[in-house]
């Protein structure tokens, strides 16, 4: 959509429609995998 | 000596994490080359790829890696991975306007998270959802309506993304999760808003400030005072407005974030100028003219121009309106923009 420089008054706050919040993605961690990989192996020779 | 799969995939994880998701993405890639057996790590690595081009905005990579992470989860039967993949695979489509295939990946996040009994991940899936018809409203139609007059499919768009932040709300207070409430506050705020409900848009966006103040979260603030003055615009309380836009300038300085310093001092000058007090307007609309001037900003240039002849016009200063008007009409040839152009002409 092109910008005007000439806007309505009524439009003018709100050109975006508010600012929105990020998204949240979801973490897959290689690290995290590889720590409870450890704890499983500690945990299931005791 | 030969470098493993894993040691490369940690230290794009850590690359990732300190946000330096170019330089992670290098890792990621040589760790797909070495290549591994273990498909956890394999799934692993597909989805912070993905994550880290779609906080680069390369969302045709971060669709081909999500996709890739997707195929892999159902094919290992990882039911918790595959929610997460569908997750984030909706996020992405989101983002590309691809709404009808995201809302199908919601679905699927919210019916695992449901099926494995994962609160959290129930949770977060509406929150997206929510996001997908926020999105898809703003997408049909936008220029020339005011919030609350949108056409009806706009307004279903609005009310089912309202119903799903409303539906996130209520689980992420069971849980206690002060930091999800807070972005859901944020955008039921502006879901509110958009659908003309100012009064709740208020109540929204003053519970996400106080959530932001309890994080010490100054850019959430500065989000929540700037939409406060959005709303109190089209309630008609302009002074309240103003006090609300000088908070966002106050913390656009602090955050030294030149753009947003801008827009504040551009509501701020179109705040006064609502209330008929054209010399503070002159004064802010000369603040966001020398910061659009300094950002090479040629739109804003114009637009603080515009508005300066407007407020010179209204004082009954006709050099000096001429003058801006002039500028705005230099500016509009410059960029092509041919209503703003019909408008300086006037």
């Amino acid at each position: 959509e092109s910008k005007s420089s000439a806007v309505a008054s009524s439009q003018i706050f709100h050109s975006d429609g508010g600012e929105m919040e990020p998204e949240t993605m979801e973490i897959k961690s290689v690290s995290e995998y590889f720590t409870k990989m450890h704890i499983g192996s500690v945990m299931s020779r005791q | 000596m030969e470098v493993s799969c894993l040691e490369l995939a940690l230290e794009g994880e850590r690359l990732c994490k300190v946000g330096d998701y170019r330089a992670g993405v290098s890792f990621f890639e040589a760790a797909i080359q070495v290549g591994t057996e273990d498909l956890q790590v394999l799934s692993a690595i597909y989805s912070q790829l993905g994550n880290a081009y779609f906080h680069l905005h390369d969302y045709a990579k971060a669709l081909e890696f999500h996709r890739h992470d997707l195929t892999l989860t159902r094919t290992i039967g990882d039911l918790l991975g595959e929610a997460k993949a569908s997750g984030n695979l909706g996020n992405t489509l989101k983002v590309l306007g691809r709404f009808d295939e995201a809302v199908v990946c919601c679905q699927r996040h919210l019916d695992i998270a449901r099926d494995i009994n994962d609160k959290v991940g129930q949770a977060r899936a509406l929150y997206n959802f929510g996001n997908v018809y926020h999105a898809k409203g703003k997408s049909i139609c936008w220029s020339g309506a005011e919030p609350g007059d949108f056409p009806e499919e706009v307004m279903m768009a609005l009310r089912k993304a309202a119903e799903y932040y409303e539906a996130n709300l209520a689980i992420v207070k069971e849980l206690g999760d002060r930091a999800a409430q807070g972005r859901t506050y944020g955008n039921l705020g502006n879901t509110h808003y958009l659908l003309g409900n100012f009064r709740k848009a208020v109540s929204s966006h003053e519970q996400r400030l106080l959530i932001a103040k309890e994080f010490g979260d100054r850019s959430a603030e500065r989000r929540a005072y700037c939409n406060l003055g959005n709303a109190y615009i089209f309630l008609g309380e302009f002074e309240v407005a103003a006090e609300h836009y000088k908070k966002t300038l106050q913390l656009a300085r602090q955050l030294k974030d030149r753009a947003v310093e801008a827009q504040a001092c551009y509501s701020l000058g179109n705040t006064y100028t609502l209330l008929q007090d054209y010399e503070r307007a002159i004064d802010y609309h000369l603040k966001h003219l020398i910061i659009a001037q300094d950002l090479n900003d040629r739109i804003g240039e114009g637009r603080a121009c515009w508005s300066l002849g407007n407020a010179h016009t209204a004082l009954g200063n006709h050099d000096q309106a001429m003058h801006f008007a002039e500028k705005h009409l230099e500016i509009c040839k410059e960029t092509g923009d041919r209503s703003g152009e019909l408008t300086a002409r006037m």
